[in-house]
């Protein structure tokens, strides 16, 4: 925590260049992606399993705290994809270094002028709803405790870590480094450092496209509105229900293949890993003075990213049906007496 | 002109001192092109005998003065009072345990300088005529900017990962890597490659440019480090650097 508490405030008094303020803003933008990946992830998952849970998800979602949050996440996923790729750049090709401070110039212009049109369209989408008369909004105080469980467990993923990190320097004190002459090189980091980088590229498209698709052409606010169209389907949303939307999706064969299903499983995938691989860098710099949290760090991340596949994939291979619909339509009723 | 210096001092031998704390001096009558390190000495010999600094050479070869000033690491002695203005700020370099005042511990700086093992190796037998190994211009051109390194760790100070972590080897030993890694003469490349391919060698990096301007020898540190990132990944030094042409003298 000292290390944390140096590195902010000697970060904020040195006199670093656009480098340095390059990388606070990824580790901020990266860290503000993955909460709201962590929730994302689990609550989507709700239109297979509790499909009344998930409509009271996407009503916190139209609600002006989390249509806040929506811009300030579009924000984020931006900059951090435009300057991982300055990064990915300067890291293949560290000759082109002298162009590092004009690059991150371009990736702070571009991040504006790709969200000026973003943000125009997503504002449309946001006056539409909150002029709409007959709109429903729920308090913030149900938006909060719906947040709550959430807050509840990603405390329990970093005592379970701490814990197990605990239990691990019990049985074996002397580590895996112990007898050992000289170091041997560590794959490991070697195969993240590529992983981080890879799957960083892969995932531009991917999220550009999600983003259009979510925020951008359809927006979150009309996945509940019936008789509105199904982005990326040629389907009706029949009930009015964000359950049927996911369904209409998921549901979708073009050519015996469920695209949208695809999609999704290789965003999960690779959403999940990087994100959580790149938690563990950002908690681990933190934590190197104790080798119980920063060891109890690694494992929080390995749990929250296992916690996350596990329940995305079982979603993803999960059929929705007409009674989940139904039960849907229902909740929606109840939502708003 | 008239200075303000504003010195971070400590002296853990003196009650009430021994918490960093800042001292204000002025100075009058200073020239424009007077240097830090010259502004120190008038300090510590007209106004406070106990403010200590290292400085050695004071012509920014022996990398002894190593400071913050103004917000960036630089050396005393390389840099003048006109491109800081009436008011400048010194404190000792971040991330090494303060002795007194500007003077930091520099153990574990080169603790992390003797881990890349920065000596040349090779055991094969001398060539025939027992003089030295030969090398063309083009290989030697590979590690030219990493052999200027003079061990100051302004850059390694610099570094937001080492301030987090003083366990990273940091930006200073992983140019004196470079400077061996690169060389064709020498036979430990591979060696120095799994060291620092440790959680706490190059992975740590994280391309923040900021060891890069605060080098005082202008060694192009960030692009050394890819460098060496590269060489982990591919295993091997050869091909990573372009060669550049190189003009033969004479």
């Amino acid at each position: 925590m000292t290390s944390l508490v140096l590195t902010i405030t000697e970060t904020l008094r040195y006199r670093g260049a656009l480098g340095q303020w390059s990388w606070v803003l990824h580790r901020i933008a990266g860290l503000g992606v993955v909460l709201f990946l962590t929730l994302h992830v689990i609550d989507t998952s709700w239109s297979v399993f509790y499909p009344e849970l998930y409509v009271e998800a996407i009503a916190v979602y139209q609600t002006p705290l989390f249509t806040i949050g929506e811009f300030v996440l579009v924000a984020c996923v931006i900059y951090h994809a435009l300057n991982g790729l300055r990064i990915i750049i300067l890291d293949y090709r560290p000759h082109l270094w002298r162009h590092q401070a004009r690059a991150a110039w371009i990736v702070l212009g571009g991040t504006v002028l790709i969200l000026i049109p973003v943000f125009v369209l997503m504002f449309g989408h946001v006056l539409n709803f909150y002029n709409d008369p007959e709109r429903r909004i729920l308090p913030l105080a149900e938006v909060l405790q719906s947040q709550l469980p959430f807050a509840a467990g990603i405390a329990v993923a970093l005592v379970a870590g701490v814990l197990y990190s605990g239990l691990h320097g019990v049985i074996a004190p002397t580590g895996k480094d112990a007898g050992r002459e000289r170091p041997v090189g560590s794959r490991w980091e070697k195969l993240w450092w590529s992983f981080m980088r890879i799957s960083g590229l892969l995932i531009v498209p991917l999220v550009f496209g999600h983003l259009a698709m979510m925020h951008v052409i359809q927006g979150v606010f009309d996945i509940s509105v019936q008789g509105a169209a199904v982005v990326g389907t040629d389907l009706i949303n029949q009930s009015g229900t964000s359950v049927e939307f996911v369904a209409n999706r998921w549901n979708l064969l073009i050519g015996g293949i469920a695209i949208w299903r695809l999609y999704d499983i290789a965003l999960l995938a690779l959403t999940v890993v990087h994100g959580f691989n790149g938690l563990r860098y950002v908690l681990t710099d933190y934590t190197s003075g104790s080798s119980l949290l920063r060891r109890g760090m690694v494992y929080t991340c390995i749990i929250g990213a296992l916690v996350l596949l596990v329940i995305g994939a079982l979603a993803l291979l999960g059929t929705i049906d007409q009674t989940a619909i139904e039960m849907a339509r229902r909740a929606a009723e109840n939502l708003h007496p | 002109m008239d200075v303000t210096f504003r010195i971070r001092r400590l002296n853990p031998e003196i009650p009430g001192k021994d918490k960093p704390y800042w001292q204000e001096f002025k100075l009058s009558d200073v020239e424009p092109t007077d240097r830090v390190l010259e502004m120190l000495h008038r300090i510590k010999w007209e106004q406070d005998g106990t403010l200590a600094f290292r400085r050695s050479c004071a012509h920014g070869v022996c990398g002894s003065d190593a400071m913050r000033i103004n917000g960036v690491n630089r050396l005393a002695c390389k840099v003048l009072v006109k491109d800081l203005g009436a008011k400048i700020q010194v404190e000792p370099i971040l991330g090494l345990p303060v002795l007194k005042d500007l003077i930091v511990d520099m153990e574990p700086f080169f603790a992390h300088y003797r881990q890349v093992m920065p000596f040349f190796v090779n055991d094969t037998p001398l060539p025939a005529d027992g003089r030295e190994r030969l090398q063309s211009a083009e290989d030697r051109e590979l590690f030219d900017d990493t052999t200027k390194c003079i061990l100051c760790a302004c850059c390694t100070t610099a570094c937001p990962s080492f301030w987090a972590n003083g366990s990273y080897v940091g930006p200073a030993a992983i140019v004196q890597a470079h400077r061996f890694i690169f060389d064709s003469r020498d036979q430990a490349a591979a060696d120095r490659l799994d060291i620092l391919a440790e959680p706490n060698g190059v992975w740590r990096c994280r391309t923040i440019f900021n060891c890069t301007p605060a080098c005082p020898r202008e060694i192009e540190i960030t692009k050394a480090i890819g460098e060496v990132k590269l060489a982990i990944m591919r295993g091997s030094p050869e091909g990573i650097i372009q060669v550049r042409e190189v003009k033969h003298e004479g």
